[in-house]
């Protein structure tokens, strides 16, 4: 009746909770349930009293455990620092091992497996993109939030030089969707890299960077994610990511694979970078006057990474106006996989975002993660345009 | 329960044996000192111990008590005739005044207009009624009356910290701390505010002090309820009689900045309406946003009246010579249909008798029955003063 | 109390009737994740329920007075002092789904609120009408209106405008035998018995509040906000009271002593001063030119004692900052250790100088990390223990210390809880500010409300507080 692998959450992690409070309001489940349960104060102390032999990992347990967007919000308003995106993704990595079932069986197929194929990806981007032909596009948009698929060659593999003598090289990660699902933002990022003077390479021994198997208790296949891209990115000074969620997890490899701290301590957000290359002034600012741009901020951007200022900056430098739509940064819902697994909340927090984004008044909400893209499009609809801030950017200093 | 107006004996009691008991434990005690308060038997009593041995004794053998202190708000409720009166001048000094923590300890009997000529002195005051007349400060708690100045520091509740209470059976019991913030215990000290003398006697009390303001002005208006829109946190906004008032307080620039968003010039100093001095006197209270219609309602009655209006507080004091129970009562059910009251302050015997006190009881009065049961078992402590009979 | 097994079947069952399935847990993970509130005790929990109507509240106490349940009522679960914390198996009543905020009176300012609307949400919301709710207890993002109501909560801008108690014009509570009261109204001066007071404060114990008629207070048109840095505690104290005696009563004063600075500045990098002994924030409100005036009298003041730098915040946002800084001390404080233990005293405002000292030698006699923020302007002093729980014998030496400084401020004239509430965490410390007869006097009052002992018992008054009646003819007991 307690842990039984070695990923189970560190005692010393859940201890540090000392039940204050400050991150109920911050956490989406308990702002949508009022319930301590769907709070990460409750969850902490379900996950203590399994580390304490007091409580089974039983239905209940999991219930209360998956029903967490693992937003990591309440890390970033935590006084007492607790990991609590650690802690959930060990918990889930021990209900994979203690709770095996048909359901997770197939999703460890869907986040460990195909999504590192990108043959298979490419498959169904093809069968996606040929809906979309066959006149079911606007269907497959609302259903899906996908963009219009464009298909074209991806990124992996390949390198692109700036004009001139390069300042210096840096990786991207391709991603396993980006390539197929948001070609532009790849686009707008090399783009932008490369008039500030860089390099891009796209290393092709990389990989699904295992976000989604992590957060999904797939342990052994996030750590064999990790060390495939350790290995890939292993010559480069700065990975720059344009998906939050994978940022986020790959500034986390410490926690999955020897070697994993070096690289992320080398890896940097898309707006991260982007930003401070505008400030040193080797990328242009251009003058006000774009409009509004409603500003949307990814979980994994914002909480776990603790990037606010520079998406702003960003689209401030590309002549917009950023308007904030939520001091408090709830989820939109989308969640990796929780969109799947949990529609109905994911839908109510989808459509309060829609809400907020609609109140702005802006025709265009800029997000920083492919997930929180789709989830925009899907509760928005054609009524506002979902972009990038990268692709902001770029559309609007490309030559 | 005895009914307002009537006095008389409650259960057979006798007033030979408190008087001679009295006499033969307290020798300090005067009797027959307390001028103009008709009584069986009046006292005034030298420490609130006396004073909950006088209640202790009158609750065994079943005599009434009232209290007495400035004799100013013995009209609500009903003049009552008890068989005892207390009369609180034997309890009436400062005990203990803190102007660095800004609290003072003072005797219930201890009248208003001496506790602030006291904290004048030290630039600081209790924000109680400013037109007290012999008022004291246990009887305007009592009577559950407020200064004009409520808009900006709230009712005389708010500032009750500390009360020692001398109870219908008998026993002086401390309630609150002489501290201004305290979430220690239930606030029975803010439960007397109000509570007529039906729970117990105000031997002294601690209460929360302000400095006074730096400066202070008033201005006239025409149209009061707009004034009040204008200004922040005015001391008071008042209408009387068609003319309005705004009180201020603050630095010389506040006060300026203030009095310019009104457009009328301040006059130096709180310059308020005479008191109102009819033999009928109501109180009509109203949420505020109610009080223009209250106002106009009054001055459509057909006697005349002069009224003080206290805008965004909804409460409002109306005098006349004589009354007309029918507008009255029609207004009492107008106040109490806006969630509010109609109170009779004070009027003749047979007005009383007619109209009633209170008017519609509050809902909560099986739990008031309880509380009064609790703290005056024997039912003798101005019996009947209470909506409800109680 | 019965079978527990039959018993509980029932209560299940019974609930199930009034609430429905989905908001009644009885799983044991659930019930133990509720036994515990932001407090340091944890207590057995019978069955949870999430009450949407003020009827599912009154059947859910008819429930369990029938079946013999205590009943104990949970906001957010913030409380420090053990108040939503069961003795006994008991149902809790949670709160928070009932948070609404309605006939909202901008001319009379005033709002029927739920008891679950957090109490920062509530000022958030009425914002755009320019009115808050006053009350600002520091854990405002999290608490819940109603647990407000239940402590008397306080909160740095009670100063000048008082605790929670100043604003609860009228509450609708349900009383241990399924009944609903409301006590009070919008209208001034309700006639009877002043229940609004006795409510207040409560702690669970008479009636469960179901909706409250809040006071609001109108945003002021201009702030200034001060942060003040002196040499020696004396001079931010001595300021304190200047600045009262000069006539003026700022919106808040707070102060904080140097352990608590350098822990706030090394976490939130406010720009607090690390070398001050004692750092004052102060803030006043009022028209534009008002507010300048008061703080330049301000800023006098404490350059005539000694004050080392005076910053005076240029705009909102600096403002921001100043106030981040004051309401991290938790944050910056669990930066030292894993855990801490924050303190409630209250005392007489000129005894705060004193009762501090005490404090440090009691920390340090104890041998603990002691850092200090506190409400200048009313006395209400908040030490801040900071400790590892898992070092032995240290939650002792902790507990050990929190009663020599409550034993300390009820000496220098205070009480035992300024705003936290006594709960069960200091209920057994009544007696040292309140005697046999003062004691039975409060057990009177609510057994007025609730004579059964169904609401939250074991609660703020220690046992066999009822005791005293005077019997009969013991008039010579009673004497001079």
């Amino acid at each position: 009746m307690t842990w039984v692998t070695d990923w189970a959450p560190d005692r010393a992690d859940i201890n540090r909770c000392v039940a204050c409070g400050l991150c109920l309001p911050y956490c989406p489940t308990f702002r949508l349930t009022g319930d301590e349960a769907a709070s990460p104060r409750g969850r902490l102390a379900a996950m203590a009293a399994v580390a304490d032999g007091i409580a089974a990992v039983d239905d209940r347990f999991e219930e209360m455990m998956g029903f967490c967007l693992q937003c990591r919000a309440c890390e970033a308003v935590c006084p007492s620092m607790v990991p609590f995106g650690k802690a959930m993704e060990g918990t889930r990595a021990e209900l994979s091992a203690q709770r095996p079932s048909p359901q997770r069986v197939s999703r460890r197929w869907v986040f460990g497996r195909f999504i590192a194929m990108r043959w298979l990806v490419e498959l169904a981007t093809l069968f996606l993109a040929g809906l979309q032909r066959m006149g079911l596009g606007g269907l497959v948009s609302r259903a899906s939030g996908l963009r219009p698929i464009r298909l074209q060659s991806g990124t992996l593999g390949r390198s692109w030089d700036p004009e001139g003598p390069p300042r210096g090289t840096v990786a991207i990660l391709s991603g396993c969707v980006m390539d197929q699902w948001f070609p532009g933002v790849h686009e707008a990022l090399i783009g932008s890299l490369r008039m500030a003077g860089f390099r891009v390479e796209a290393p092709a021994g990389q990989g699904c960077c295992g976000a989604l198997a992590a957060h999904d208790g797939a342990a052994p296949d996030a750590a064999r994610m990790a060390e495939t891209n350790v290995a890939a990115f292993a010559r480069y000074d700065w990975v720059v990511v344009d998906a939050a969620g994978c940022g986020a997890h790959m500034k986390d490899y410490g926690h999955w694979v020897d070697g994993g701290e070096d690289l992320a301590a080398r890896v940097v957000d898309a707006t991260e970078l982007l930003a401070r290359l505008v400030d040193e002034g080797a990328l242009p600012v251009l003058e006000d006057g774009r409009g509004p741009v409603a500003m949307q901020d990814p979980c994994h951007l914002r909480h776990a990474q603790r990037i606010g200022a520079e998406p702003r900056r960003l689209v401030g430098a590309a002549g917009y106006q950023p308007v904030e739509i939520d001091p408090q940064a709830l989820c939109c819902g989308a969640a990796g996989s929780y969109s799947l697994l949990h529609p109905e909340t994911s839908a109510q927090l989808g459509r309060m975002k829609a809400d907020q984004v609609r109140a702005s008044g802006a025709t265009v909400v800029a997000s920083a993660n492919p997930g929180c893209d789709m989830q925009l499009r899907r509760h928005l609809g054609d009524e506002v345009r979902v972009a990038h801030p990268v692709e902001l950017y770029w559309e609007a200093v490309a030559p | 329960m005895l009914r307002p107006g009537t006095g008389g004996v409650c259960r057979g009691g006798s007033v030979t044996s408190i008087r001679a008991a009295t006499a033969r434990m307290f020798e300090r005690m005067r009797p027959d000192d307390a001028g103009s308060v008709e009584a069986e038997f009046v006292t005034a009593p030298q420490t609130i111990e006396d004073a909950a041995a006088v209640i202790a004794h009158a609750a065994d053998v079943g005599l009434s008590v009232g209290f007495h202190g400035g004799g100013t708000h013995q009209g609500l409720g009903g003049r009552l005739r008890t068989d005892v009166a207390i009369v609180t001048t034997g309890l009436s000094g400062v005990i203990d005044y803190q102007p660095e923590d800004l609290t003072v300890v003072v005797d219930g009997g201890m009248p208003i207009a001496e506790l602030e000529a006291v904290l004048d002195e030290r630039g600081q005051t209790a924000v109680l009624p400013e037109q007290p007349g012999a008022a004291t400060v246990g009887g305007t708690i009592a009577a559950g009356a407020s200064p004009f100045r409520r808009l900006r520091y709230g009712p005389t509740r708010d500032r009750v910290l500390q009360v020692t209470l001398a109870t219908g059976y008998g026993q002086v019991v401390t309630a609150g701390g002489r501290v201004v913030k305290n979430s220690t215990g239930y606030d029975l000290a803010r439960l007397c505010a109000g509570s007529l003398g039906s729970i117990g006697l105000i031997g002294s009390v601690c209460l929360k002090l302000w400095p006074n303001p730096v400066e202070t002005a008033t201005v006239a208006v025409d149209d009061a309820a707009a004034a009040h829109e204008e200004v922040y946190r005015p001391f008071a906004v008042l209408e009387a009689d068609g003319q309005g008032y705004v009180y201020l307080g603050g630095t010389p620039q506040e006060i300026q900045a203030q009095a310019g968003a009104i457009g009328r010039p301040a006059l130096p100093g709180l310059r308020w309406p005479d008191p109102v001095g009819s033999p009928v006197q109501v109180s009509v209270r109203v949420p505020p946003r109610d009080l223009a219609a209250a106002i106009a309602l009054v001055r459509s009655w057909r006697s005349p009246i002069t009224y003080r209006a206290q805008i965004g507080v909804g409460e409002m004091t109306v005098g006349m010579d004589e009354a007309d129970v029918d507008e009255l009562r029609h207004a009492r059910a107008w106040a109490e249909s806006r969630g509010g009251a109609l109170v009779l302050l004070d009027g003749g015997g047979d007005l009383y008798a007619s109209l009633g006190a209170w008017g519609t009881p509050p809902p909560s009065q099986s739990i008031q029955r309880r509380i009064k049961e609790a703290f005056d078992p024997a039912g003798v402590l101005n019996p009947g003063k209470l909506p409800g009979g109680l | 109390m019965g079978a527990p097994y039959s018993r509980s079947m029932d209560l299940i069952a019974e609930l199930q009737d009034v609430v429905g399935p989905d908001r009644l847990r009885h799983h044991p993970l659930d019930l133990h994740v509720f036994s515990r509130d932001a407090g340091v005790t944890a207590g057995p929990v019978a069955a949870v329920v999430f009450p949407e109507t003020t009827d599912e509240v009154a059947g859910c106490i008819r429930v369990a007075a029938r079946l013999g349940v205590p009943v104990v009522t949970r906001g957010a679960g913030t409380g420090l002092a053990g108040g939503a914390v069961p003795t006994e198996p008991s149902l809790l009543i949670v709160m928070t789904k009932m948070d609404a905020v309605e006939s909202v009176d901008t001319v009379g300012r005033t709002a029927w609120v739920g008891p679950g609307v957090i109490n920062l949400d509530l000022s958030r919301r009425l914002d755009h009408l320019g009115l808050h709710f006053a009350p600002d207890p520091s854990s405002q993002q999290s608490c819940t209106v109603g647990g407000n109501v239940g402590t008397n909560a306080g909160g740095p801008h009670c100063l000048a405008d008082g605790t929670t108690t100043a604003h609860v014009l009228a509450v609708e509570i349900v009383t241990a035998d399924g009944e609903v009261t409301v006590v009070g109204g919008e209208a001034p001066d309700p006639i009877g018995l002043d229940l609004r007071a006795v409510v207040v404060g409560s702690e669970g114990t008479i009636g469960v509040v179901t909706r409250i008629l809040v006071r609001l207070t109108e945003n002021p048109p201009s702030v200034r906000t001060l942060l003040v840095a002196f040499p020696d505690i004396a001079g931010a104290a001595g300021t304190v009271s200047d600045i009262i005696a000069a006539g003026v009563v700022p919106a808040a004063l707070e102060m904080m002593d140097n352990p608590m600075v350098r822990a706030v500045e090394n976490y939130v990098h406010a720009g607090y001063p690390v070398d001050a002994a004692a750092v004052l924030l102060a803030e006043v409100v009022g028209f534009a030119d008002g507010v300048t005036a008061e703080a330049e009298l301000i800023e006098g003041i404490a350059r005539r004692r000694g004050a080392t730098d005076v910053r005076i915040a240029a705009d909102d946002e600096e403002r921001e900052l100043i106030w981040k800084g004051r309401k991290s001390a938790f944050g910056a404080v669990a930066q030292n250790a894993p855990d801490y233990y924050l303190h409630d005293t209250v005392v007489p405002r000129t005894k705060l100088v004193d009762v501090l000292t005490a404090v440090y030698e009691i920390g340090e006699r104890h041998g603990l990390t002691l850092l200090n923020v506190f409400h200048a302007g009313d006395g209400n002093l908040h030490p801040l223990v900071s400790f590892d729980a898992e070092k032995p014998g240290m939650t002792e030496r902790v507990v050990a210390a929190a009663k020599e400084m409550v034993e300390v401020s009820v000496d220098a004239g205070g009480t035992l809880s300024g705003e936290h509430g006594i709960g069960l965490e200091k209920r057994d410390l009544m007696g040292s500010v309140f005697s046999d007869i003062d004691l039975d006097a409060q057990a009177r009052l609510r057994d007025a409300f609730d004579s059964s002992g169904l609401l939250n018992p074991d609660k703020v008054l220690p046992e066999g507080s009822r005791c005293f009646d005077r019997a009969p003819g013991a008039f010579a007991a009673v004497g001079p």
